[in-house]
């Protein structure tokens, strides 16, 4: 027979069933206390507790910020300088620094670059060149937009640095102040410079 | 815990009847429908080109069709109906307002509908098994409270003082979907939160509603069915207790995967949640075993075999789930028909099942015992435990067997894409099994409801067209 033709009518009286009072087994809650510490481990070990900045593979704040531009030797602030210029300046000026024949002068050994001050220098990214100007010995005729006008300081100061330590270059660190004074400087100017006007700043 | 003596329970059935047609009878109607809509979905991967002319029909709306009719036409008001008739039973009281109820329900059909046309008009809102429109959204809602308001009145009205574990659950289901639902509607489709915070909303939500409401529902008919069935006592109260704390407390942590774009505590947390599940699975697996040990009650496709494969598939499913969690599977298993085959299993093998035997059991109750067929009965379960099983488990080795080939960079994206065909093949044949043993259930709920009416019917014209001779007599 089957189970439906056991179960007793509906208009008799029927009980409700009821539960022991069994405790639970040791096996369980020595599970439950196990999994729990291996659940607290694992989340010590990968969640990075709480912390919003950190997504996986990373495991903790500390592991993120190694992976973080650093911003303190020269070193760091040439790095920086790297990434921007990559993003900005190479298109014309090339990633080895070398120009584009016809169009953009180099900078590697430019005397513009390298110069002792870097008055003059930063005054080119900041305000845009027009006009002929001469470079290791050959005029170029192009004229150049204010790409360094929306950098804050110190990056304008760190892509400067990078193009006077790379590609063989060597001169001094550009510093975030140096950007500053000169910006005060030209205060509301905003018309690009010719190389001879640019002759007249102090270097 | 102490034996309380037998009542009555013929008002009480009374009381249950019409809001329980209503829920039950509407949950086989859209279970059914979702069949279809599921077999649509799975053939696309067979012939494409099938109802390549109508949107409507088209796979990201026939699967979201599925999911919701699944989900919120079946699984809810199965649930409900079930929760609300062990509130009356177990508190010894008729159930409160069943006109009202009934109502509520019919609403939450209604809603269920708005939702499923939205879907099929492209207004699917893209969250999985939270795919309802709006204005489906804030109608299942108000249906909802409407429902389990009663619920609550029939609880505080209850002759019976002490509780029996399936009233917990069932009350705790009772707030757990309000809460969810209402957070996931505001969060994501009323004041739509930004960006990711979008998508861990939508993971708490449906990590919530598979994995602690269907839980909670499923449970209060297992611990109920299981003993009354075995005229065993449940075994036992503390393990019912444990199961109830631990499911609620790790449950509702389970729904980010390992690999969301995320910061890294939440799927960490959730990770370690999923695998704490295995404590409430495990002890709700020896709380079955124990009560069912010794027994010699025939299980004979009946409402038991129905409840003690869905316990098996819950401890089967969380296992999975577990082993999901681990950062080396997850790896592999992640975004692949893992995930998939795993809810379904849940879903079908658990929660369907479950509420299967459970109404199989409710049912006659209402109609009189001779309503339902026995056979019938045994035939729907012989199509719905095979065609789980070859619905879900190819799912979940063809998903491991495909995040093989997807994390090796000289596998092709389409040759994983096609090795995946034949586990759905095999899911496909599942899928028309469920589809055909979810029509007989349509057909067994159906048709012991109208053979009901049909007596009513018949007996009030009888006793309409009767003569009177008690009155002559007089």
């Amino acid at each position: 027979m089957n189970a439906e033709a056991k179960q007793p009518s509906p208009v008799r009286p029927e009980s409700e069933p009821t539960s022991a009072a069994t405790t639970v087994p040791m096996w369980l809650i020595a599970g439950l206390l196990g999994l729990l510490f291996l659940g607290a481990w694992y989340f010590d070990a990968r969640g990075g507790w709480f912390e919003a900045k950190v997504y996986a593979p990373y495991l903790s704040l500390a592991d993120v910020q190694r992976f973080q531009p650093r911003t303190g030797g020269p070193e760091d602030v040439i790095l920086r300088g790297k990434v921007l210029f990559e993003q900005n300046c190479a298109l014309c000026h090339n990633p080895d620094g070398l120009g584009k024949p016809a169009q953009a002068p180099p900078l590697a050994g430019s005397e513009w670059v390298l110069a002792a001050g870097v008055n003059r220098l930063i005054r080119i990214p900041q305000l845009g060149l027009s006009g002929p100007i001469e470079v290791k010995g050959q005029v170029w005729n192009l004229p150049m937009a204010a790409m360094g006008v929306a950098y804050s300081d110190d990056d304008l100061a760190a892509v400067l640095s990078y193009i006077r330590n790379a590609w063989g270059n060597k001169a001094s660190i550009v510093a975030g102040e140096q950007v500053k004074k000169v910006r005060a400087e030209l205060g509301g100017r905003n018309q690009p410079y010719s190389p001879d006007e640019l002759k007249k700043e102090a270097e | 815990m102490t034996a309380i003596p037998p009542t009555s329970p013929l008002p009480i059935d009374n009381s249950c009847r019409l809001p329980l047609f209503t829920l039950f009878g509407g949950a086989a109607v859209w279970l059914a429908l979702s069949s279809g809509f599921g077999l649509i979905a799975t053939l696309k991967f067979h012939a494409p080109a099938m109802f390549a002319n109508c949107a409507s029909l088209s796979y990201g709306r026939a699967f979201p069709a599925w999911s919701h009719l699944l989900v919120y036409g079946f699984c809810l008001p199965a649930g409900l109906g079930v929760g609300l008739w062990l509130l009356a039973r177990l508190g010894r009281v008729e159930l409160a307002q069943p006109w009202l109820i009934a109502v509520g329900a019919k609403l939450w059909h209604l809603g269920v509908l708005v939702g499923l046309i939205g879907i099929l008009a492209g207004q699917s809102t893209g969250f999985e098994w939270f795919e309802l429109p709006r204005a489906a959204a804030v109608i299942l809602f108000l249906a909802f409270l409407l429902i389990t308001m009663w619920g609550f009145v029939t609880y505080t009205r209850r002759t019976q003082a002490s509780l029996y574990p399936s009233q917990w659950f069932v009350l705790a289901a009772l707030l757990w979907f309000p809460w969810i639902f209402s957070t996931a509607t505001l969060l994501l489709q009323i004041f739509p939160v930004r960006g990711l915070v979008q998508a861990s909303v939508a993971w708490w939500f449906s990590g919530n509603l598979i994995n602690v409401w269907l839980t909670l529902a499923g449970l209060a008919s297992t611990f109920y069915v299981l003993p009354k069935l075995t005229g065993r006592p449940l075994q036992s109260h503390y393990l019912a207790l444990f199961a109830f704390w631990t499911l609620m407390l790790f449950g509702t942590w389970t729904g980010i995967p390992a690999h969301a774009a995320l910061p890294a505590w939440m799927p960490t947390l959730s990770g370690a949640a999923r695998v704490l599940m295995l404590i409430p699975a495990l002890t709700v697996g020896a709380s079955v075993i124990l009560t069912c040990r010794g027994v010699k009650t025939p299980c004979a496709g009946g409402p038991l075999c129905y409840t003690k494969f869905g316990a098996a598939c819950l401890v089967l499913a969380s296992v999975l789930l577990a082993i999901s969690a681990c950062p080396q599977v997850s790896r592999i298993t992640d975004y692949t028909w893992f995930d998939h085959g795993q809810n379904t299993l849940r879903i079908y093998g658990f929660f369907a099942m479950t509420m299967f035997g459970a109404i199989y059991h409710i049912v006659p109750h209402l109609v009189g015992p001779d309503r339902v067929c026995p056979r019938w009965m045994r035939i729907n379960f012989w199509f719905v435990m095979p065609g789980t099983l070859l619905l879900a488990l190819p799912l979940v080795l063809g998903g491991v067997a495909q995040g093989l080939k997807l994390v090796d960079a000289s596998v092709p994206f389409v040759a994983v894409a096609k090795s995946t065909l034949m586990a759905l093949r095999i899911s496909t044949l599942g899928e028309t099994m469920l589809a055909l043993g979810n029509l007989i259930f349509l057909f067994n709920i159906v048709g012991a409801i109208v053979s009901y009416y049909c007596s009513v019917g018949k007996a009030a014209y009888t006793e309409a067209t009767a003569l009177e001779p008690a009155r002559v007599k007089a």
